[in-house]
C-alpha cells in the first residue's frame, strides 16, 4: 500500500497530523468485526428459519384468521307504489346514517379538531358536546352512530369538505386531509308525500323494512328486493378476495287507486266530519265513516277511504284522536288500550269491520227472488205499516208505520218498504236466500289485495240457521253482517249485468325502471244473476234517486246534470232500540251504462236522530260524483236547475252538457283525451330527466341510461323477470 | 487488491462501481417494496396509493445527487469540520426542545420549508467525522486506559441528548455502537473490549432482570413494558406486542418463496405503519426466507465492500471514515432484523436504503459519497 502523490499535494497543517497510516494490525481488527457482522447475520437467519420452521403454520394461520370476512350488506330499494297515473303514493329514498369511527379519527393529533368542526359545521343539529364527549371517553369505539336518516342533501356538504383534497391557491392542503374516522352507511327510508291520503289502502312499514297494514303488508314480497352482500373469502392461493352480490331492488305497484278520485272523497268525508263533530255528543262526526269508490265493469278500487286515518310517515302519532295526557296515561297505565287506540287508527274500516248493512241490502233480495223465478216483475205486495212473520211474535215494523199499501217491486226499493220485502223473502224461501247470499259472497272473504280482511263466515246465517224472523229481518239487510268491500263488489254485480268481479287495488307489477313485469287484469268470478235481472235491479235502483218519484228515499244523491242510480241503507244496530244506526248510501252512475259505483258508510252519526243520517250519507256521495263524473269523462244529460247552476259555479265545475251533443246516441259517455286513464298513458319512465350526450333517459336511483322505447337500461342484458 | 484498469498517470480516478451497483440495487429493491407495502395505506390514508412512493423517490434522487457531489469532494477537505459539526450537533439537539416538530408522541424533527429533518441523523455523521480526526490525533495515546477512556467519553454528551431530548435510544445506541466500533478497531488491544462487551452484556441481563421482576407493570415507562412484551408478545397483543407480533405473523406466513411480490396480507392495516421500521417483515412475507435471506447477503456484501476500501485508504483518516459508516450501516442493519425477528425489544430503527423515510436516505447516501471518495484515493499497486 503506498501512497505518495495524493497526500503530498495536500499540504495544510492538521493533515500533516493525521497523515497516519491505517495499520496492517487495524486492517485485521476490522476483519475480525466483519466476522463478528458474519456471524450475527448468520444467527439473524438461522432465527428467521426457526420462525419459518417451528411458528410458521401457527403464524399462517393467524394471518388467515385476523382478516376480516365479515360481509357487509347491501340494501335493497322497496319499491314504490304508485297511483293509476303514476302519482307516487309510497317511495322509498336513500338515506344516510353517521357513522363515527372515533379509532380513526384520534388515530393522528391532526384529524380531531378539523374533522370535530366540519361535523359541528355542516350539521348544526348535531349535539357536538355529547360527540365530543362520547369519542374521549371510548376512544377505540369504531362504529358510533350520532345521527340516523339523514338525506343526500343534509349530508351533500360534508361530503365536499371530506372529499376536498386538493392544494388549494396558496398550497394549503384542502380540508379533506385532515378529515377522518367519519363515513356514511346507506339504508332507505319510506316516505309517503300524500301524507294522510288513502293512508288504511296504503298501509306503512316498520323500521326494518316490513310492510303493516293495507298495500304495504299484502305485497311486502313484491315490494321487498333481495339484500345483496359484500364478502370476503380466501382463493385458491389462501388471497383474500372479496364479492360483492348487489342488491335486487324490490318491484312497484301501481295501483288501480287514482289520487284524484281518493282526495275528493277525502276531502268530503272530513267535511262531513268538520260539520258533525260535536254536534249531539263530544267526538267524531262518526264513530267511523269510509267510502268506496270502484269501476263497475272491472272491480278497480278507484277511492277507499275511511276515518279516523293517520299521517303514514308517522303512524305512531295519536295526537289526532287523543290528548298528549291521554296518551301518556295510556301508554304507562294500559298499554292494551295504546296498542288497541293505534289499531283503531290503522285499520281500514272498509274491510276489516263488518256490520249489519240494512236497507242498502234489498236489492239483493229483490234479485234473488227474480233470478229464481219466485218474483215477478209484476209482482206487487200489501205493506199495512207492519208484519207478524211468526205468530204470537212482536210485529216487525215499516219506517212508514201506517204502511205504503199495494207496493210493486219497484217502490219497494224506491221507498224502501221493508214489509213488502219481507214478503218477497218469505216467498224465496230459506234455501234459496242463503244459497244467493253465498253466490254474492256474503259470509266469503272477497279476497281484495288488502291486509286485514275480516272473515264473516260466523255473522251470516247459513240455510238451516235461517229461521223465519231471520229471514223476514235478512231481506232488508238486518240479522247479519258484512264489509263494506263486499257490499259494494255484490252491487257492482247486480247492476253490470251480473259480474261479480274480484276487487282489487294493484293492476301492474314492474321494475323500478318500468318494465312490466305482471299485468293484472279484471277477474270475474261468477256470474250472479242474468242480464236481464240486473236490467230490472238497476232500473229500481234509479227509480231510489229519481226525484219525481213520489217517496223515493235517494233524491239527495242525485249529483245536478246526471241520472244514477242507489239505495240507502239505515240499519238498526244491536242491541235493537238504542237508537244507534249505520247509515249508508250505495250508488251507481251513470243509470243507463254504469260505469262507477259508490259506496258510503257513517257508522253511527253524531246527531240526535241517528237515522236521518242517511240523508248525509247521500249528500256525501252527491257532492263526491259531482266531481268524480265530470273527472273520469262521464258527461251530463239532464237539465240543470237555476240552483243548480249556481252550485256548479260555486264549485268552479262546469256544465259538461255540450261534450254529449256530439257523442253517438249509445251511451258510451267517454270522449277521448283529458283525464282518461285508459287513453295511453305515457311510459312511467317518459317523464325521466333526458341526457343531453346520447339521448338516453336517466334512471334517478341508479343513474343508469335507460332506452327509452322500453324503459331498459341500455348495454344490459336487462331481464325484467329475473 | 482487485484488479483494476489503470491509465497512465491517473492513479486517483479508481471509482468502486461494486459498492455504487450495490447501493442502487438496495435503492431500487427498496422502492420497489415500499411501494407494494404502503400503496395501500397511501390509498387509504391520502388517496393515492403512491404517496410515499413519490416522497421517498425524491428524497432518493436528492441523495443520489448529494452523493456524487460529496463523492467528488476530496475527504480531507472535511477534516477541518470535525469540531464545527460537534458543535452543530449540539446545537441541533438543543433546538429540538424549542422548536422541535411533534409526530406519533416524540420530538424529533425539524420542519423546514416543508422538510422535515432529523438532528439525530445529522449527529450519526458528524460523529463519524469527529471521532476519526479525533483518534487521528490521538496518535499512540490511545494503547493507555486514559486515552480509551477519553475516547469513549467524548461521544457521550451527544449520546445523552439524543435519548433524553428526542427520546430516540435506538439512535442514541447506533452513535455509542459506531464510537465504540471505531475505537475498537483504531486500538490494538482485545482485551478492553472484551471487558468491555461482557460488563454491556452483564448490565442489559440485569435490567431485563429487573424490569421482569417488577410485580408491578404500570410503575413501568414504555420502554420497560417493551421489554416484558419482547419477552412475551402474546401476552401485549393489545398494545405494546402488537406490533412485533404482526411482524412475526407476516415472517412466519411467508414461508420459503414468500406469497409473491405485493399478496401480502399483514400490509393490509396489520402492521401499523409497515413502510418505516417494519418493512423487513414484510419482505419475507411477501418473498420468504429467500428474498430475505438475499437482502442480508446483499447487506453483508456492502459491508464486506466498505471493508475492503477502508483496508485499502490512503490514510488512517480515510480508513476511520469508511470503517464509521461501515459500522454505522451494520449496526442499523442488525437491530432492525433483530427488532423485526423480536431477536431483541422493540426499538425505532430503520433498515438503511429501504424503510420510508427521507432524512434517513439523504445522509446515509451522503455517507456513501463520503467512502466513494476514499474509495478514489486509493492508489493501485504497480503491476
Amino acid at each position: 500500500m503506498s501512497r505518495e502523490k495524493g497526500q503530498n499535494k495536500q499540504n495544510r497543517k492538521s493533515e500533516i497530523k493525521t497523515k497516519r497510516k491505517f495499520t496492517i494490525r487495524m486492517q485485521k481488527k476490522l476483519l475480525v468485526l466483519f466476522g463478528l457482522f458474519l456471524l450475527v447475520f448468520i444467527g439473524l437467519g438461522a432465527r428467521l428459519f426457526w420462525i419459518g420452521r417451528e411458528k410458521g403454520e401457527q403464524y399462517s394461520r393467524q394471518v388467515l384468521s385476523q382478516q376480516r370476512y365479515d360481509s357487509i350488506t347491501l340494501p335493497f330499494r322497496r319499491g314504490d307504489i304508485l297511483d293509476c297515473n303514476g302519482t307516487t303514493l309510497a317511495v322509498s329514498e336513500k338515506v344516510y346514517n353517521l357513522v363515527i369511527d372515533a379509532n380513526v379519527m384520534l388515530s393522528k393529533d391532526t384529524y380531531l379538531e378539523p374533522t370535530l368542526e366540519a361535523l359541528g359545521n355542516c350539521f348544526p343539529q348535531l349535539d357536538m358536546a355529547a360527540v365530543r364527549k362520547y369519542i374521549t371517553e371510548h376512544p377505540g369505539s369504531r362504529y358510533y352512530v350520532p345521527l340516523k336518516r339523514l338525506t343526500y342533501m343534509e349530508i351533500s356538504a360534508f361530503t365536499a369538505l371530506q372529499n376536498n383534497t386538493e392544494k388549494d391557491d396558496e398550497g394549503n392542503p384542502g380540508p379533506g386531509n385532515y378529515i377522518r374516522g367519519v363515513w356514511f352507511e346507506e339504508e332507505y327510508r319510506r316516505t309517503y308525500p300524500n301524507g294522510s291520503l288513502a293512508s288504511d289502502v296504503i298501509g306503512f312499514t316498520t323500521s326494518d323494512g316490513t310492510g303493516m297494514y293495507g298495500l304495504e303488508e299484502y305485497y311486502n314480497d313484491v315490494l321487498n328486493g333481495t339484500t345483496g352482500r359484500e364478502y370476503g373469502y380466501l382463493n385458491g392461493d389462501s388471497t383474500l378476495e372479496r364479492t360483492t352480490k348487489p342488491a335486487v331492488d324490490g318491484y312497484t305497484l301501481v295501483s288501480t287507486l287514482d289520487i284524484n278520485i281518493q282526495s275528493i272523497a277525502e276531502r268530503y268525508l272530513k267535511e262531513y266530519n268538520d260539520e258533525y263533530t260535536d254536534r249531539y255528543t263530544e267526538g267524531p262526526g262518526a264513530r267511523n265513516m269510509a267510502v268506496i269508490v270502484m269501476e263497475v265493469n272491472t272491480g278497480n278500487v278507484l277511492a277507499m277511504a275511511s276515518y279516523p286515518n293517520f299521517d303514514l310517515n308517522s303512524p305512531y302519532d295519536l295526537s289526532a284522536y287523543y290528548s298528549q295526557e291521554e296518551i301518556d296515561n295510556m301508554r304507562e297505565t294500559d298499554i292494551d288500550a295504546y296498542y288497541d287506540a293505534l289499531n283503531g287508527i290503522w285499520r281500514n274500516f272498509c274491510i276489516s269491520d263488518t256490520y249489519e248493512p240494512g236497507s242498502t241490502f234489498k236489492p239483493f233480495t229483490v234479485a234473488m227472488g227474480l233470478e229464481t223465478g219466485k218474483l215477478n216483475k209484476n209482482d206487487t205486495f200489501l205493506c199495512e205499516g207492519k208484519l207478524t212473520v211468526v205468530e204470537g211474535e212482536k210485529p216487525i215494523r215499516c219506517h212508514n208505520s201506517v204502511g205504503d199499501g199495494t207496493v210493486s217491486l219497484e217502490k219497494a226499493i224506491a221507498t224502501s218498504c221493508n214489509v213488502a220485502l219481507m214478503r218477497m223473502a218469505l216467498r224465496i224461501g230459506a234455501d234459496t236466500f242463503a244459497e244467493y247470499q253465498r253466490n254474492f259472497n256474503f259470509g266469503l272473504r272477497t279476497n281484495i289485495d288488502l291486509a286485514g280482511e275480516t272473515r264473516t263466515a260466523e255473522l251470516v246465517h247459513s240455510a238451516s240457521s235461517l229461521r223465519t224472523t231471520e229471514l223476514a229481518t235478512g231481506s232488508f239487510g238486518q240479522g247479519f253482517n258484512v264489509t263494506m268491500i263486499q257490499m259494494i263488489t255484490g252491487f257492482c254485480s247486480l247492476i253490470n249485468g251480473g259480474y261479480y268481479y274480484e276487487p282489487h287495488l294493484v293492476k301492474q307489477i314492474c321494475t323500478t325502471n318500468g318494465a312490466v313485469v305482471e299485468n293484472i287484469e279484471p277477474r270475474v268470478l261468477r256470474q250472479t244473476i242474468s242480464e236481464s235481472t240486473s236490467d230490472l235491479i238497476r232500473e229500481y235502483c234509479v227509480a231510489v234517486c229519481d226525484p219525481d218519484y213520489p217517496g223515493a228515499t235517494g233524491k239527495k244523491a242525485r249529483p245536478a246534470g246526471y241520472v244514477i242510480g242507489g239505495k240507502t241503507g239505515t240499519a238498526e244496530t244491536l242491541p235493537r232500540g238504542n237508537g244507534e244506526y249505520v247509515v249508508s248510501f250505495i250508488g251507481f252512475a251513470p243509470a243507463n251504462d254504469p260505469q262507477i259505483a259508490i259506496y258510503v258508510v257513517l257508522d253511527r252519526p253524531n246527531m240526535k236522530d241517528q237515522s236521518t243520517g242517511t240523508a248525509q250519507a247521500a249528500i256525501i256521495a252527491r257532492n263526491i260524483l259531482t266531481e268524480v263524473l265530470p273527472y273520469e269523462g262521464i258527461f251530463m244529460t239532464e237539465e240543470l236547475s237555476d240552483t243548480e247552476q249556481r252550485e256548479l259555479e260555486e264549485k268552479k265545475l262546469e256544465d259538461t252538457r255540450r261534450y254529449t251533443e256530439g257523442l253517438a246516441q249509445d251511451g258510451t259517455n267517454v270522449t277521448p283525451g283529458e283525464n282518461d286513464p285508459t287513453v295511453d298513458m305515457p311510459a312511467p319512465w317518459m317523464n325521466l330527466e333526458r341526457d343531453p350526450a346520447t339521448g338516453y333517459l336517466i334512471d334517478p336511483v341508479t343513474h343508469e341510461l335507460l332506452d327509452p322505447d322500453t324503459g331498459y337500461p341500455v348495454e344490459s342484458n336487462y331481464d325484467p323477470i329475473q | 487488491m482487485v484488479k483494476k484498469k489503470r491509465r497512465q498517470g491517473q492513479t486517483e480516478y479508481f471509482f468502486d462501481y461494486s459498492l455504487l451497483f450495490i447501493v442502487l440495487f438496495l435503492l431500487g429493491f427498496g422502492l420497489v417494496m415500499l411501494y407494494s407495502t404502503s400503496s395501500y395505506e397511501a390509498a387509504q390514508k391520502y388517496g393515492s396509493s403512491t404517496y410515499y412512493l413519490m416522497k421517498q423517490l425524491r428524497a432518493t434522487i436528492l441523495g443520489l445527487a448529494g452523493m456524487m457531489i460529496v463523492a467528488n469532494i476530496p475527504y480531507h477537505f472535511w477534516e477541518r469540520f470535525y469540531g464545527f459539526g460537534y458543535l452543530i450537533s449540539v446545537v441541533l439537539l438543543a433546538l429540538i426542545i424549542p422548536f422541535g416538530y411533534e409526530s406519533g408522541g416524540a420530538k424529533r424533527w425539524f420542519r423546514i420549508a416543508g422538510l422535515s429533518i432529523q438532528p439525530s441523523e445529522i449527529a450519526k455523521l458528524c460523529m463519524i467525522l469527529f471521532l476519526a480526526v479525533v483518534i487521528c490525533k490521538m496518535g499512540r495515546s490511545i494503547r493507555s486506559w486514559k486515552g480509551f477512556a477519553a475516547l469513549m467519553m467524548l461521544p457521550m454528551p451527544i449520546v445523552v441528548m439524543v435519548w433524553k431530548i428526542t427520546s430516540n435510544l435506538s439512535s442514541a445506541i447506533i452513535i455509542l455502537g459506531i464510537a465504540a466500533l471505531m475505537v475498537f478497531v483504531a486500538s490494538p488491544d482485545y482485551k478492553k473490549f472484551v471487558l468491555l462487551g461482557l460488563a454491556g452484556v452483564a448490565g442489559v441481563a440485569l435490567i431485563v432482570f429487573v424490569i421482569v421482576n417488577m410485580a408491578n407493570a404500570d410503575g413501568l415507562n414504555y420502554r420497560g413494558e417493551r421489554v416484558l412484551a419482547w419477552l412475551n408478545p402474546e401476552a401485549y397483543v393489545s398494545d405494546t406486542g402488537y406490533q412485533t407480533l404482526q411482524a412475526l405473523y407476516a415472517i412466519g406466513s411467508g414461508g420459503i418463496w414468500g406469497k409473491g411480490l405485493g399478496q401480502s396480507m399483514q400490509k393490509l392495516g396489520f402492521i401499523p405503519e409497515a413502510q418505516n421500521d417494519m418493512i423487513f417483515s414484510i419482505i419475507c412475507e411477501e418473498l420468504g426466507l429467500f428474498g430475505a435471506v438475499a437482502i442480508i447477503l446483499m447487506f453483508v456484501m456492502l459491508i464486506w465492500r466498505l471493508m475492503v476500501i477502508a483496508n485499502n485508504a490512503p490514510d488512517l483518516f480515510g480508513a476511520l471514515l469508511v470503517v464509521g459508516v461501515m459500522g454505522h450501516m451494520a449496526i442499523q442493519v442488525i437491530l432492525n432484523i433483530a427488532v423485526v425477528t423480536n431477536t431483541i425489544p422493540n426499538t425505532g430503527i430503520s433498515l438503511p436504503f429501504i424503510s420510508y423515510g427521507g432524512t434517513a436516505v439523504l445522509f446515509q447516501l451522503a455517507e456513501i459519497g463520503l467512502v466513494l471518495n476514499v474509495a478514489k484515493r486509493i492508489q493501485l499497486k504497480e503491476v
